[in-house]
């Protein structure tokens, strides 16, 4: 096991209470960019890529003309290192990647494309390669400057300070604050049930304590992304008098999911305990801390007992590394792609840092290899399929922006096995509805011209969504689900349509419908124009809202047949959608 | 046993050429380089499950399974993105079994990090040798 600890943290915009602040970035270098688009090695040939099939793919980019669609990156994933350490730098592994990833990068560059590489928070790669990027964060950055890297993602196995995907699942210890009974203050016992508020949704009380002070696990699909994912215990104390107090908690520890060791202690915003505590014999077995000293003022003061720490270690190693980036290339353009799969809540922090985040799991475990397309689901329990991802995504949109970075739902699978044309359809409309990054993870020598898959990924309607400068992702703004609210309900029952609503920089709006069931939905749905304003409209110039408000009639273009039809109906309906199918038009107001 | 030793065995059950017994398997792209690397290591299960998959796969041409939602039920089967797809083919071809993680039954797991006797690891080579008599 690990020996070490997670660093303390001294950069206040490291801390939960800075996540949502933009006044002090983080990285006021951090350029506002469109989502990513490009092809990456990984749902294509898994950890099989090599040299080979990346200058394939490069040259199928060019003779299909992909790079003038959008799709510049060309990202080796996984499986591309030697699996351990040269003189402490990373090499390329040498059967896959003979002549080194300098040589590649070259390849990539004089084809007019940019080159992108992978590498993992952990101390290994997912693969198991002994080649993370901890504590090796400068030497490696430097080398990736020097290999002329234009993207990074960056994976969380083996990540030291979580019980992440190959962790030891004991790491939890750093994740949860332990369960808490009571503390005593200035004389006076309080009880963590009665007398403190449990914020958020995480913690709960069991019996005469709390516990799971923390924040979720989001990497599989069982829980919504969207409200305060994470609990704290605050407890609200009179003082009399301005002094140093001490605190002593009553505390019982443990190392599992909802129960740890790590304690942290605010006085309102200020942050003034932040370590382990000693180990108690069990998860119930209380014992008091040592005293903790406090400075309070007279009057009401909020003492929150929290550990924020599970969200906090994970932005402070992707600052490591982002840091280290700019430092040895100040003038070089990188993204920063985040593959935490959602674990720690990155559409909280991911903006700080990064250009995109993952909100799950893989999209698919059964990844191709050359000569096997691999396979994807249409719908599934875990995140291996189009609408689990798709599910969490299509509620995010508050989180995304072009002042923040991107939801990012997985690569597209369009190409793989198991799902049809028309799920293939949806995957992509829906991703571009979603300002999602658009990589591409087919063996690009299966696409030819004019071939069904290539003219749904060059789809200059579909990525000119995806694309739009205004920069918005979609909002569900009706669904045939019962629900309070489709723009924030997470549901994960796909007997339903949806009908998702994107403003667009030029007064135009882009209104898809999408059938998630396997069978056809056969009645009619109609979306008003003042549904659609009261949902975006604010996210419009209030010009273009009042324009698309009160004009007089609509070109409804559909993006997939490309048909145009005016209507001065208020609304827009579909009769009835085929079984996993999208419709999207694009709306422009007609004086 | 060591992941050499295993590669060895692989090769001498299916009556191949035993003489460079990292040569084929690399050309062909069903190991490794880092089972070069790590060859005196010994042999995890999540490693023998990769590599008698690609053996199979890329060497003896037998077709993935499409449908692999029932390995779904190994508790640790989403732990590992790269190895989840080696892992579900050969426990759904019955080469190699789950484990018990909980003494009253009912709790499957892959055990992706564990290591098997040599009997055990014989056995998984007879049943894969089978399949390929079977569907090859």
């Amino acid at each position: 096991m690990n020996q070490d600890r997670p660093s303390s943290i001294t950069d206040k915009r490291i801390r939960f209470d800075s996540f949502s602040g933009t006044e002090d970035a983080l990285f006021p270098s951090k350029k506002q960019r469109l989502p990513a688009m490009g092809w990456n090695s990984w749902n294509a040939f898994g950890s099989g890529n090599t040299e080979d099939l990346t200058k394939a793919m490069v040259n199928k980019i060019k003779e299909l003309g992909l790079d003038e669609y959008g799709y510049k990156y060309v990202v080796l994933d996984d499986g591309c290192y030697r699996p351990e350490r040269v003189n402490d730098h990373l090499e390329s592994d040498p059967v896959k990647f003979p002549s080194g990833f300098k040589a590649m990068a070259d390849t990539v560059h004089a084809a007019g494309l940019k080159f992108g590489m992978y590498n993992d928070i952990g101390d290994r790669l997912c693969s198991g390669a002994e080649v993370g990027i901890y504590k090796h964060e400068k030497i490696d950055c430097e080398d990736y400057i020097n290999w002329d890297i234009d993207f990074i993602k960056v994976d969380n196995c083996y990540y030291m300070w979580d019980n992440a995907t190959f962790s030891n699942p004991e790491n939890a210890i750093y994740s949860y604050a332990p369960n808490i009974k009571l503390i005593s203050l200035a004389g006076t016992t309080y009880s963590a049930v009665k007398d403190a508020e449990i914020t958020g949704t995480r913690a709960s009380v069991k019996d005469d304590y709390v516990t799971f002070i923390g924040t979720f696990d989001g990497t599989a699909p069982d829980h919504s992304p969207v409200g305060t994912r994470s609990s704290e215990l605050v407890f609200e104390v009179e003082i009399d008098e301005p002094n140093v107090y001490e605190l002593v908690v009553s505390y019982a520890s443990g190392k599992e999911e909802g129960v740890g060791r790590w304690l942290q202690i605010a006085v309102n915003s200020d942050v003034v305990f932040d370590e382990m505590l000693p180990e108690t014999e069990s998860p119930e077995t209380f014992t008091d801390s040592a005293p903790i000293k406090l400075k309070l003022v007279s009057g009401f003061n909020k003492i929150r007992i929290m550990n924020h720490r599970r969200q906090e270690n994970t932005l402070n190693s992707y600052t490591e590394i982002r840091k280290e980036l700019e430092n040895f290339g100040k003038d070089r353009d990188i993204v920063f792609s985040i593959c935490e799969w959602g674990k720690t809540q990155p559409q909280n922090w991911g903006h700080n840092v990064g250009d995109s985040w993952r909100i799950l799991n893989d999209i698919t475990f059964q990844v191709g290899a050359d000569g096997n397309n691999g396979t994807a689901a249409w719908e599934c329990d875990y995140t291996t399929s189009i609408t689990s991802q798709y599910n969490k995504a299509v509620i995010m949109d508050e989180f995304a922006g072009l002042d923040k970075g991107w939801n990012d739902p997985d690569m597209l699978v369009i190409g793989m096995d198991g799902i049809t044309e028309t799920m293939c359809k949806s995957h992509m409309a829906t991703w571009c509805m979603m300002n999602s990054p658009l990589m591409l993870g087919m063996d690009l020598r299966r696409v030819n011209k004019s071939d069904w898959m290539y003219n749904l990924i060059t789809n200059e309607d579909l990525i000119a969504l995806d694309q739009d400068p205004l920069g918005v992702q979609a909002k569900r703004i009706f669904t045939t689900f019962k629900c309070d609210d489709p723009s924030t309900e997470y549901i994960r029952d796909n007997n339903r349509v949806d009908v998702l609503a994107k403003p667009l920089s030029n007064g135009d709006i882009a209104l898809a419908f999408f059938n998630l069931k396997q069978e056809e939905h056969s009645d009619k749905i109609s979306i008003s124009v003042d549904r659609i304003i009261n949902s975006i409209g604010h996210k419009l110039t209030p010009s273009a809202a009042e324009n698309f408000k009160n004009a007089a009639s609509y070109q409804l273009k559909d993006l997939f047949t490309k048909e145009c039809k005016v209507t001065s109906d208020k609304s827009f309906s579909i009769d009835s959608i085929s079984a996993c199918d999208c419709v999207v038009y694009r709306i422009s107001p007609l004086a | 046993m060591t992941r050499e030793q295993f590669i060895q065995r692989l090769l001498e059950v299916f009556k191949e050429d035993t003489s460079d017994v990292f040569s084929n398997g690399l050309e062909k792209g069903w190991l490794e380089f880092e089972d070069q690397l790590y060859r005196d290591d010994v042999i995890t299960r999540k490693n023998i499950a990769r590599i008698i998959h690609m053996y199979l796969l890329k060497q003896k041409r037998i077709p993935d399974l499409q449908d692999i939602s029932k390995a779904g039920e190994l508790r640790d089967i989403y732990d590992c993105r790269v190895c989840a797809k080696h892992v579900a083919q050969i426990y759904l071809r019955g080469i190699m079994g789950a484990k018990e993680l909980s003494a009253k039954g009912g709790f499957l797991w892959f055990d992706l990090n564990g290591e098997d006797d040599d009997h055990s690891i014989e056995e998984y080579l007879i049943r894969a040798y089978g399949i390929t008599k079977e569907i090859g």
